[in-house]
């Protein structure tokens, strides 16, 4: 009895770390709904420390073509998300008319872009930190980087 | 009176977890608060430069953009592309429309105060000045005039712009055939509270300003 009882506080406890380790650079959500017949309603928690681990499995071509094409943009890429890391709550656009509201700001240190449409919503929000990190390993990747 | 080792051991052992679980914690809010004052920091020196469009048509767009001038500085250099490179933009063929950009910039910039241009025409007003250290732009378009030469307000169009001195020095202090943006930009941020430019027409409003508020009006 005392032997199940020391084996699930390890278990506990061991859980109680791996959840503080995953969630503490916060979450990645995603909200896409489509109103239309057949259409999809995608709803995604995602821990955004995963991400930088997920990356390293993805195979070394595809992250090379990937830094090949975007190779142009990735320091104006790297320096507006460490920037924006500077304003963790901000408004930058906002567009609104009748039917339609885009919203991309920053909130509580991570980048929401809203986007309210009469076929579809969507919802998207990441940790800046995330970006600037999945940013760096991408161009790190860049043949002769 | 000795407390027995094992015992001693599973007290250590507990602590060692409590402690484990508590320092990201502890970690967290030491970000936050690092990153709360960071944010009072800057927001008590920071500028921003906000951009509004309002259209009264049926479907009623609003546009709101609100960038920190300190962002725009520091991202600016980063896009190289056609002819923006490291923040400044190349106008070696300024001669647009036989029109020397430059020069006429220098030339307003060494000038004393005044007024340049004034014209008053039936289907347009337009004013150059230089006043207290401002490049004034001011443009009345009074749209369609009908045969008794009363105009419309059908087209009615003003325009306001107001440039500081300040921001033309900048502007102009790269080298030759260039426009220093970063340094325009840069000289804008010491800039008190001010609006730049003004369009109204029947059914569009657009204001561009500078103030220290992360939010427009």
């Amino acid at each position: 009895m005392m032997l199940v009882a020391k084996a699930a506080l390890g278990l506990g406890g061991a859980l109680v770390l791996a959840g503080a380790y995953t969630f503490h650079e916060g979450v990645i959500r995603v909200d896409v709904d489509e109103y239309r017949p057949n259409g999809s309603h995608v709803h995604m928690w995602v821990p955004a420390a995963a991400v930088p681990m997920a990356m390293h499995l993805v195979p070394k071509h595809h992250l090379q073509d990937a830094a090949q094409q975007s190779r142009e943009f990735m320091p104006l890429v790297h320096a507006l998300f460490k920037e924006l890391k500077r304003y963790p709550d901000s408004d930058f656009v906002e567009v609104k008319d009748k039917d339609q509201h885009v919203m991309i700001r920053t909130h509580d240190g991570k980048l929401e872009i809203d986007v309210q449409d009469p076929g579809e919503n969507v919802h998207l929000l990441v940790p800046l930190s995330t970006l600037d990190d999945v940013a760096a390993q991408i161009e790190a990747s860049a043949p002769g980087a | 009176m000795f407390h027995h080792p094992a015992r001693i051991l599973r007290k250590s052992a507990l602590l060692v977890a409590a402690a484990m679980v508590l320092a990201p914690l502890g970690t967290l809010a030491q970000a936050q608060t690092n990153s709360d004052q960071t944010t009072s920091s800057t927001a008590k020196a920071e500028r921003w430069l906000h951009v509004r469009v309002i259209s009264t048509d049926a479907k009623g767009e609003t546009v709101r953009v609100n960038v920190p001038l300190d962002l725009a500085e520091k991202v600016l250099p980063a896009v190289n592309h056609d002819r923006l490179h490291e923040g400044k933009i190349k106008i070696d063929s300024a001669h647009m429309d036989d029109v020397d950009l430059k020069a006429v910039l220098e030339a307003v910039r060494s000038a004393k105060d005044g007024e340049y241009v004034t014209v008053q025409g039936t289907e347009n007003d337009v004013r150059v000045a230089k006043e207290s250290n401002h490049l004034i732009i001011h443009v009345v378009e009074k749209g369609h005039v009908d045969e008794k030469g009363k105009a419309s307000d059908a087209k009615k169009c003003q325009v306001e712009i107001k440039v500081p001195m300040k921001v033309i020095d900048a502007l102009l202090s790269a080298g030759k055939d260039e426009l220093d943006l970063v340094a325009a930009l840069h000289a804008l941020s010491t800039q008190g509270d001010t609006e730049l430019v003004s369009v109204k027409d029947s059914e569009n409003t657009v204001k561009v300003w500078l103030d220290s508020k992360n939010i427009s009006d």
